[in-house]
């Protein structure tokens, strides 16, 4: 799939363009010096494998189900209704 | 209230009272049922001569980017103008359970985008002190809130700055503990990577009440650690052992930084140094290198966070012609033009050609800060810093230069990226002093606001 994304379409806003300030901090980055020493790269908010949850399936109360459906954009005759959906 | 000179339902009407008259624009929506219902369960157990917590009755605000089942929680954005909570966020859970009483959703930037809270369809919130000017963000409602007294504590979520700037700007304390002393459920996600939670109050003491609540591991958030209790004993300065504070040596060199900032915050190295307490001037990243760093990494974690905001299962819809053309309509029209510069920048970062020359060269780039941090506490044992280089803007302003906006937030983020607990004394600067340790030394911070707040 060699097929290009404009950034529009990747963040689903119509017209959307780069902002000239964004792009002056993002150039700052391109130029920085960085060390490479890799010691240096700390990720410091990975959990560890042993610290992992098991899955869990919390059932939602009934309240907090009735506030989803709520929430839900538009219902007709009782269904809860999505945008047409298409393919290409 | 024990001593029944006034009633917890007569506290919170005059609070709620004032947060309805309010001009400053903090509130959002008022939680009148739930907190006057609240107060009354207090008043029936003081009446009964039932004991009563540290925090039972206490009138606090929320800002608007937490859920607190059935009430609005709209991140003050057009998107979820509507959307309801339909579950509560742990650390808000824990306050409930320890009695405060939530009377307010507060006005912020959408979504946490934004350093001033002019990013709000709720309207620019105004400055606690000078109406003209900005109360600076995003939790800008909740350190207004506190500053006039409306709300005893507010709980704020601080990306990048969010708590412990609008602290400065208005003249409150504000803390952002060690990144993952507080659990994130139910705080809308920004940049999951440096969100933290956290309390904004008119005393140290009153932090250190509202963290001990808020804080400790919970299952729903994975990178939230156990943490032992700060003590009130902890926090006394009396029994301080710091010997040297550190400090950036190119944030007081910088060109940005204002004079007065500037030599407002040498004097006060004077005085701590008079104190017998040594003072180190530490080298550290540039202010672009760091805010550059925070934003590339920060815009690449809220595209993908906010990706799920499409008008599908909840927030409005705009019907297009097809589900494609649905999302896109939607988000162009119910996203603010900040939010949606922060969303394409973010997704520029991580589309293929870019990711190398810049998300990836962040996040090494963070991981260099993060081991700079480690080096310094070897050597001092906390950082001082202003929390601006500059006083807070005038209304207006910050909207029409973004780039501006971006660079006041230098003195900030570099602590968010290095996960550090962090705090804004409204002291020793125009616009206040942040105070930082190494992880999970809150209470060093919380001990060192002491003594700052008794010696300036």
């Amino acid at each position: 799939m060699s097929k290009i994304m404009t950034v529009d379409v990747l963040s689903s806003i119509k017209g959307a363009r780069p902002s000239e300030s964004v792009s002056t901090l993002f150039d700052v980055i391109k130029n920085a010096n960085q060390n490479n020493n890799s010691l240096n790269a700390v990720n410091n908010n990975s959990v560890s494998l042993d610290d992992l949850r098991a899955d869990i399936v919390f059932e939602s109360a009934a309240l907090e189900k009735e506030i989803i459906r709520a929430n839900f954009p538009r219902e007709k005759n009782g269904f809860l209704v999505v945008a047409k959906v298409i393919e290409d | 209230m024990l001593s029944k000179e006034f009633t917890c339902v007569s506290l919170v009407q005059g609070k709620l009272d004032l947060l309805q008259e309010n001009t400053h624009n903090t509130v959002n929506s008022l939680l009148i049922e739930t907190a006057l219902g609240l107060a009354a369960k207090v008043d029936i157990k003081i009446e009964n001569g039932e004991d009563i917590g540290l925090l039972e009755g206490i009138p606090f605000g929320i800002k608007d980017v937490f859920m607190l089942q059935g009430t609005l929680a709209t991140a003050s954005s057009d998107l979820l103008k509507s959307y309801k909570s339909s579950y509560t966020a742990t650390a808000i859970q824990k306050l409930l359970d320890a009695g405060a009483i939530p009377l307010v959703k507060e006005n912020c930037d959408s979504f946490g985008h934004g350093s001033s809270s002019e990013n709000t369809i709720f309207g620019a919130v105004k400055n606690a002190i000078n109406t003209e000017l900005v109360s600076g963000g995003s939790s800008g409602g909740s350190a207004v809130n506190v500053a006039k007294e409306f709300t005893i504590f507010s709980i704020g979520g601080d990306t990048g700055g969010s708590i412990r700037q609008p602290a400065g700007f208005n003249e409150v304390f504000g803390f952002k503990p060690t990144y993952g002393k507080i659990s994130r459920y139910g705080l809308m996600a920004y940049a999951s990577s440096t969100d933290c939670v956290g309390p904004i109050a008119n005393s140290i003491e009153d932090l250190r009440i509202v963290l001990n609540i808020m804080s400790g591991k919970d299952v729903r958030d994975q990178t939230t650690y156990g943490s032992e209790e700060i003590s009130e004993e902890a926090i006394d300065y009396k029994t301080s052992s710091v010997k040297t504070v550190g400090y950036f040596k190119n944030f007081i060199e910088a060109d940005a930084i204002t004079d007065e900032i500037k030599e407002a915050f040498l004097a006060t190295l004077e005085k701590i140094k008079a104190s017998g307490i040594a003072i180190k001037a530490l080298d550290f990243f540039d202010a672009d290198i760091l805010v550059s760093t925070y934003y590339t990494l920060a815009m690449a974690e809220t595209a993908s966070n906010l990706s799920r905001l499409d008008g599908t299962n909840y927030g409005a819809r705009i019907e297009g012609e097809n589900l494609k053309d649905t999302y896109s309509i939607t988000r162009s029209e119910k996203f603010s033009e900040e939010t949606k510069r922060r969303i394409v920048g973010g997704n520029q970062v991580l589309s293929q050609g870019f990711s190398d020359a810049i998300y990836l060269k962040a996040q090494h780039i963070r991981g260099q800060i993060s081991a700079q941090f480690s080096k310094d506490f070897t050597e001092v044992d906390l950082i001082l810093s202003p929390v601006t280089p500059g006083a807070p803007p005038k209304i207006g302003e910050s909207l029409k230069n973004p780039l501006a906006m971006y660079l006041s937030d230098a003195y900030t983020v570099g602590f968010s990226l290095g996960g550090l607990p962090t705090l804004t004394i409204p002291k020793g600067t125009a616009t206040g002093l942040q105070i930082t340790a190494d992880k999970k030394k809150d209470a060093a911070v919380l001990q060192f606001a002491n003594f700052l707040n008794d010696i300036l």
